[in-house]
This record gives structure tokens, C-alpha cells and sequence, in this order.
């Protein structure tokens, strides 16, 4: 076994003995987000499950029976018609039965629809605490959902009164049929829909990028830390290994436990975000804008090259920091700034920016898995070939810094003091 | 043979002086002791001779291989055990020996020969299958001095072996480094603070003051030289003119 082995083994063998971190990356992700997810959907449900509506109806004529006729029939809405002499004592009484929403029908409901006056029906949603109202919010759009088809359903009836051939017609003169126009073909789907999974593409990405990057950051920083405070860094220092291969193993075994952290908040934070979205039914391939392996190859190696240049960055930081906590400080107040910027991507299109914002966001090492993914969803190669021409630069850059400060002495003697006085060797 | 050979080394942290050129050789097979107080700068040499810090002047050879410009040479043919040292709390004892050995054999045969030494020198029994965050400061230590040795080294550099442990622990530690060198023939440079234990080790010292070596000699030497009855009294005596300045 060759000693990059030996030691890459020993790195992924700590950090999954590392029982803080094993909760903290891989638990918490896996367990908590879907968990948080299933309850927000439970409450959901219950939600949209059967909704109780009173109705009090103060109208004599033929359309308030029309309406409680109609409300009744709607699927998964259970009417209870009450008497009452007032508003105030329907709304007690609602209260009281624990009903979510009250339908009032006024005096003069049917009088307006039939002297073609515009006829109103007041609708309360009655809360029972101060909790989110979700309830009480699906209940109402249920409600107003059936009083619309009434209402045009009642339109209907009149137009035909009136003789008109094509109510239908009569009430939506105009129709707009929606298509895009997307990567130079048409879809027959909506830009609605399509800015939909292109905006769901959108803000995954840079959060997975930001995740990735983050966890992976912390991991080497603290595997480098983690030698200074536990007091096994000079040890390692005198073993007849390369600088270089330390360096190497580190990376490597952090880049592996990193990736499987990144892919644990990947899994729950899709399984958290599914219980609150609802699938478009449209894949990107159905739009035109399937990857090929060319294009997957590509991303993969911008993503590969990324992640390399925030591990040889975090072990660079980490070197200035005495413990794992201060190397998890130094970390963050440098790589943080750096992934945020991924952000803008997510409501913005580079090539619209001003040219001193989208160099500067080329500039950020970051940004280009995100727009790797988009130049491999048009098929830009050449793009991607630069953004890989410049991460391989920056990373070799990084790298060999990385490698030298491990050659050097400074790898023991450098430290931020945090305002105190430099520690010297007796 | 000359294992070691130092000449006007100097280091400096900053406006620091650290070692003021110092001058020393250790020859093979010898138990050499570098005494002196805290501050005196023996850590500093040690880690320049381990290929940890680079001097700011002079220089220093092991078997004949620079410590600068031949740093991994010099690593390959020694052992380094660091003051305040610790090892992978994560891993078990014998995993923290196997996972040393792979790094010094070539071969599984030798890492495993390497390995059933280790335990052997650190006498921890069935506690090797334990994880080394349940270890005390004293098994610690011993574990480690195990990986210095069981690599059979050609030089090692111990830096405070029995530092802060109790009675019984720094014993066993000088008595396993005493009895290792008459058997395996290797050559030792131990720095301390305490004059006993070096006495009790060491086949020549050198005492140190301010980054100076201010005597080199046996212990017996020493002594009689200073008509002093033991080294404690030598290194009194020693340093009474230069007074007690520290780096």
C-alpha cells in the first residue's frame, strides 16, 4: 500500500470515527431535514383534507339555495347550514362548533344577480389560534374556487337568456394558447411552466454548490487543525513522506468525506423542499435541454476542479489556526464571502449583468459550476473549456501554495494571534 | 561514526535569538543529552535537526545529509518524538503502530515485524485494542514512544521523553529507552530539564543556556570538573557567570 494510502485511509478512517461530525454532516441532514419535511406535509394534508364550511344564508330567492346546492357538492367540503338572525351570533356559533370558515350569503344575493347587478358573498375564516392558518387559507381559495364556476355558470345561463349562441365564447372572447421557444426549438409548454424548472434548476444548484463547497471547506480545515490541537502534527512532519503526498491524502480523504456530506444534505434538503413544491411533470430533456456525457464529463470536472480549489484553500487558511474552532472561523470569513456570490445566479443571467459584475463573478471560482451546468444544458463546450482552463490554473495555484507552506516551517510557526503574543518554541 | 554533526547553528523567531550558535557532534550508538532550562532553547535544535525548523544560520548534518537541503534523507533515517506529542485519538492503539509502520516498511512483512515491537515497548497489553482518547497522559506517552523505537531508527530525537509523567511512568520510559539503545545499538539525542534523568540516560551532555552550550562532556567529567556531586550543582555552577537571561 502506498503511503498516500496509508494516510488517505487513516483521514476518511478519523473523520468517520468522529462522532460530532458524523451527526452533524450526515445524521442531521439525512434524519432531520426529511423529518421536518414529512411533518410540514402532515400539516398540509390535514389541511387540504375535508373542509367545513357554515353557511348562514339571509337571501330568500332562488340563487343563495343555488349556491349552498353547489357548495355542497364540492368535492371534499362538508356544509352545515345554520339559522341565525345576525352575523355576530353565525360567527360565535362557528367558533364554537370549531368550523374553519363561515359563508355568508347576504338578503339581497338573488335580488343582484337577477337585476344583473354584481351579487356578493362574504366569506370569514374563522381561526381558532395564532399557528400558521394554512387551514383556514386552503379552506377559503376552496370556497372561492366554487363560487367562481358558479359565477360563471350563472354568466352562462344568463347569456342564454339572452340568446347568445356561444356563451362560452361570449364570456373568453380571447384564449392565449402559451409555447416557448427554448434552445431554438418550439415546446408546446407554457413559459410559466418552463421558467418553472428552470427556476427550480436554478436555485438547487447554487445551494448544492454553496453546500458542497461550505462542508468540504470546514472538513479540510479542520483535519489540518485537528493535527495542530491534538499535538500529532510535528510527528507527521518527520515521517518519511513527501510533503506533498500529506498535502495530497488530506485533500483526498477530506474530498471524499466531504462529498458524501455534500450528498447527505443534497438528499434531505430535496426530500425537505419536495414537501412544500409541486412537480411541474416537465424534465428538462422533455424541454430540449438534455445533458450529453460530453456536457456531464465537463460539469463533472468543473465541480472536481472547484472542489479542489476550496480544500487546498481551507488547508492553506487552516495553517494560520492554532485549533479547530479558529481554523472554522478563518475558513468561513474567507470561503462564505467567496460561495455567496453563487447566490446571484440564482435570479440572474450573467451575460445581462453589467461587465464589471459578471467579470467579477468570473472572477469567483465558484460561480462556474452553476454556469458550467447551463453552458452543458446549451451544448456551450467551449465555455466550459474555459471555465476548466481557469479552475485548472487557479487550483494549481492553490495547490502548490498548499504544498510549499507544508514544505516550510510555517505550517508550525504561522498563526494569527487573535491579539494574543506569539507562542515561541523552548 | 559521526551521526550528528552541528556547527554555529543559529535561529531566530523574529527579534528572537533563540540559538546563538551552537556547536556539538553525537557519535553512533551514544545516548546524548542536550540539558538546560525552559527557554533554553533544546526544542528549538531538536526540530531543526528533525527538519521541522529551518536555522537561520550554521548548519547541521545527520549521517552526513544537510537538514535543510536534504530534509527528506534526514527523515527516512530518523524518529522524532515531540514534547507535547499526541496521537490519532480516532484510532486504537494498534491501529495508531500499524498505520506508523506502513508509513516507515516497505512491506507488510516488515510493518508487522515493526508492529509486534511496538507493542512490545509500549506494554499496554489488551489496552492497545483501545481508542487512544481513553488513554491516560502516561499510556499516551508510552504509545508513543513505542512508534519512535519499533521503527528501529537510525537516530532518535526525544524531546522531553518523561515529561510531566509520575514517578512511575518516567521510570519505565527511561528505563525502555536505556535498555533499547544497549540492545539495538541506537543513537539518542534526549533533551531534558531534568538533570537526574539525564544522568541516569545519557552517555555525554551538552548543557545549554540562552542558546548557548555552555559545557559538553560525560556526566562524570562534568562533575568532577565542577567538584560538583551532581549535574544539577555542574549547571549551577555553570551558568553562575552568565547569569540567568532566557530566550
Amino acid at each position: 500500500m502506498s503511503d498516500f494510502w496509508v494516510l488517505a485511509r487513516k483521514e476518511i478512517m478519523s473523520l468517520i470515527r468522529d462522532k460530532k461530525l458524523l451527526f452533524g454532516l450526515i445524521i442531521v441532514p439525512l434524519i432531520i431535514y426529511p423529518t421536518m419535511g414529512k411533518v410540514m406535509q402532515l400539516g398540509m394534508e390535514t389541511a387540504q383534507g375535508e373542509t367545513h364550511v357554515v353557511i348562514v344564508s339571509f337571501d330568500d330567492g332562488p340563487y343563495g339555495r343555488v349556491l349552498v346546492n353547489a357548495l355542497t357538492a364540492a368535492p371534499n367540503v362538508t356544509v352545515t347550514l345554520i339559522n341565525s338572525s345576525s352575523l355576530q351570533g353565525a360567527l360565535n356559533r362557528a367558533y364554537q362548533e370549531k368550523q374553519n370558515v363561515l359563508v355568508v350569503i347576504p338578503r339581497n344575493f338573488s335580488d343582484s344577480i337577477e337585476g344583473n347587478r354584481i351579487a356578493t358573498v362574504e366569506v370569514y375564516g374563522i381561526f381558532h389560534s395564532i399557528g400558521t392558518g394554512v387551514r383556514e387559507s386552503v379552506s377559503e381559495s376552496r370556497i372561492n374556487a366554487v363560487i367562481n364556476v358558479l359565477s360563471e355558470e350563472i354568466a352562462k345561463l344568463k347569456l342564454k337568456n339572452l340568446n347568445v349562441g356561444q356563451p362560452e365564447a361570449f364570456l373568453h372572447p380571447v384564449r392565449a394558447e402559451s409555447r416557448s421557444f427554448i434552445n431554438h426549438h418550439i415546446v408546446n409548454a407554457s413559459p410559466s411552466l418552463v421558467s418553472g424548472v428552470l427556476t427550480s434548476q436554478a436555485i438547487s444548484l447554487p445551494l448544492i454548490v454553496f453546500l458542497m463547497v461550505t462542508i468540504t471547506a470546514q472538513m479540510a480545515a479542520g483535519a489540518v487543525a485537528a493535527e495542530k490541537e491534538n499535538k500529532t502534527l510535528e510527528t507527521l512532519l518527520t515521517l518519511p513522506v513527501k510533503r506533498t503526498t500529506i498535502v495530497a491524502s488530506k485533500i483526498s480523504g477530506t474530498a471524499v468525506m466531504g462529498l458524501i456530506a455534500a450528498l447527505a444534505y443534497m438528499v434531505g434538503l430535496k426530500s425537505y423542499l419536495g414537501s412544500f413544491t409541486t412537480e411541474t411533470g416537465v424534465t428538462l430533456r422533455e424541454l430540449g435541454l438534455g445533458i450529453t456525457p460530453t456536457g456531464m464529463l465537463l460539469f463533472a470536472l468543473v465541480v472536481f476542479l472547484t472542489i479542489v480549489f476550496a480544500l487546498s484553500l481551507a488547508m492553506i487558511l487552516a495553517v494560520f489556526a492554532e485549533d479547530v474552532q479558529s481554523a472554522n472561523t478563518v475558513v468561513s470569513s474567507v470561503i462564505l464571502p467567496l460561495a455567496f456570490p453563487a447566490f446571484i445566479l440564482m435570479f440572474t443571467d450573467i451575460n445581462e449583468l453589467p461587465a464589471l459584475a459578471r467579470y467579477g463573478l468570473l472572477a469567483d471560482p465558484f460561480t462556474h459550476p452553476i454556469l458550467a451546468y447551463r453552458y452543458a444544458l446549451s451544448g456551450s463546450y467551449g465555455l466550459m473549456a474555459l471555465s476548466l482552463v481557469y479552475l485548472s490554473a487557479l487550483s494549481l495555484v492553490t495547490l502548490y501554495f498548499a504544498a510549499r507552506i507544508f514544505s516550510s516551517e510555517k505550517v508550525l510557526t504561522a498563526k494569527i494571534s487573535w491579539g494574543r503574543k506569539k507562542r515561541k518554541s523552548g | 561514526m559521526t551521526v550528528v554533526k552541528v556547527e554555529e547553528l543559529e535561529k531566530e523567531y523574529g527579534k528572537v535569538r533563540a540559538l546563538r550558535g551552537i556547536s556539538f557532534e553525537i557519535k553512533e550508538g551514544e545516548i546524548f543529552g542536550l540539558i538546560g532550562p525552559n527557554g533554553a532553547g533544546k526544542s528549538t535544535t531538536l526540530k531543526i535537526l528533525a527538519t521541522l525548523l529551518k536555522p537561520t544560520g550554521g548548519r547541521a548534518e545527520v549521517f552526513g545529509h544537510d537538514v535543510v537541503r536534504e530534509a527528506e534523507e534526514v527523515r527516512a533515517l530518523i524518529s522524532y518524538l515531540p514534547e507535547e506529542a499526541g496521537a490519532y485519538k480516532n484510532l486504537t492503539g494498534i491501529e495508531y503502530l500499524r498505520f506508523m509502520a506502513r508509513l516507515y516498511a516497505k512491506d507488510e512483512e516488515k510493518a508487522a515485524g515493526m508492529v509486534e515491537l511496538g507493542k512490545k515497548i509500549s506494554d499496554l497489553g489488551n489496552r492497545l485494542n483501545d481508542k487512544v482518547a481513553t488513554y491516560s497522559k502516561g499510556m499516551t506517552r508510552k504509545l508513543l514512544l513505542a512508534r519512535a523505537l519499533m521503527v528501529m531508527p537510525r537516530l532518535a530525537i526525544l524531546d522531553e521523553p518523561a515529561s510531566g509523567l509520575d514517578i512511575v511512568n518516567a521510570y519505565t520510559i527511561r528505563k525502555t529507552i536505556k535498555r533499547f539503545a544497549r540492545e539495538e545499538g541506537t543513537t539518542f539525542l534526549v533533551s531534558s530539564h531534568n538533570m537526574l534523568e539525564v544522568e541516569f540516560l545519557c552517555d555525554r551532555v551538552a548543557l545549554i543556556n540562552s542558546g548557548k552550550i555552555i559545557e559538553i562532556g560525560t556526566p562524570e567529567e562534568l562533575k568532577e570538573g565542577y567538584h560538583a556531586e551532581n549535574l544539577e550543582e555542574v549547571f549551577m555552577r555553570a551558568v553562575e557567570p552568565a547569569g540567568g537571561e532566557e530566550s
